[in-house]
């Protein structure tokens, strides 16, 4: 099982879970109260987008991909954070 | 279109393939691509319209976001992202020709994504004891019908890992494009997640 330990896979999932958790404790302190706050809602959004990209770039193996493909998912991760960030800050 | 030509369109075990030979390879049926484009595309516009209107409401929405129980949703979001993690590694046996091992890898994947529908029902079932609903209010509208949306597909997920494990344990010889097909949708179940859990439970 050790070959699995040392795949690059898990190198990425052991990056996604840390960041995850990060995210879980910093809503879950006391101090974290549910008010509009633009810092803690840019770095969720962007924490989440990278997420997402590692996941469709390696798990999804789109950096194999042919170049159609790899700019479909890259462009609709970078269009849907883009437009999300956009309507926060539009309101 | 060149990639499409590089596509193995046999779909059986070709033994170790290496990196350079995985170049302009598209992961499974191209079909399943349309279809996790269009889902992206249509996720993609319930995220834009609950960001939408949480900027009309926002404090309705904060105040509703208090509800939740962000321990479930945090726990699940790390079984999806490992049960994905086993997919991947099922994949990459699989298409090695560790048949026995890609099983194995597939069998714990499907054992980590039951337990999401699982933790969903108990995170549902006390909201809904306390008589929230989706017609509480807009936020739980887009919560409930975002998450339950998202549930179907986690079980149909659940379908599909399953008929991977069959396939891999059969005699015949396992269809590599299938079991690659089935870790896209997979994984595609796990972004959609990702993207749900900052949306609902963390970003303020």
């Amino acid at each position: 099982m050790t070959v699995y330990l040392r795949n690059p896979l898990t190198i990425v999932w052991a990056l996604l879970t840390a960041v995850t958790v990060v995210s879980w404790l910093t809503a879950r302190d006391p101090g974290a109260a549910h008010v509009l706050n633009a810092t803690v809602t840019v770095v969720v959004l962007v924490i989440a987008a990278v997420k997402s990209q590692l996941v469709i770039w390696y798990f999804m193996e789109v950096r194999h991909a042919p170049w159609w493909l790899k700019a479909t998912m890259a462009g609709w991760v970078a269009a849907l954070f883009a437009l999300l960030l956009g309507l926060y800050f539009g309101r | 279109m060149t990639g499409v030509a590089a596509h193995n369109p046999s779909g059986h075990v070709d033994g170790g393939q290496r990196d350079t030979a995985r170049r302009n390879h598209i992961p499974g049926e191209s079909s399943m691509w349309f279809f996790v484009i269009g889902d992206l595309i249509i996720f993609g516009a319930y995220f834009v319209a609950y960001v939408y209107y949480r900027g009309r409401q926002p404090e309705l929405f904060l105040e509703s976001q208090a509800r939740l129980n962000l321990d479930i949703g945090a726990a699940n979001t790390i079984v999806l992202l490992t049960s994905s993690l086993f997919v991947a590694l099922g994949t990459a046996a699989a298409r090695s020709g560790k048949t026995a091992d890609g099983a194995r890898l597939f069998g714990i994947a499907l054992a980590l994504g039951a337990t999401f529908p699982v933790l969903k029902l108990f995170e549902y079932a006390p909201e809904i004891v306390a008589g929230v609903t989706p017609g509480t209010n807009l936020f739980f509208m887009y919560y409930f019908v975002m998450t339950g949306l998202h549930l179907c597909h986690v079980m149909l997920g659940l379908v599909i890992l399953s008929f991977v494990i069959r396939n891999l344990r059969g005699p015949a010889a396992p269809k590599i494009s299938f079991v690659e097909t089935a870790a896209t949708y997979w994984h595609m179940v796990d972004v959609l997640w990702l993207v749900l859990f900052a949306l609902l439970y963390v970003m303020r």
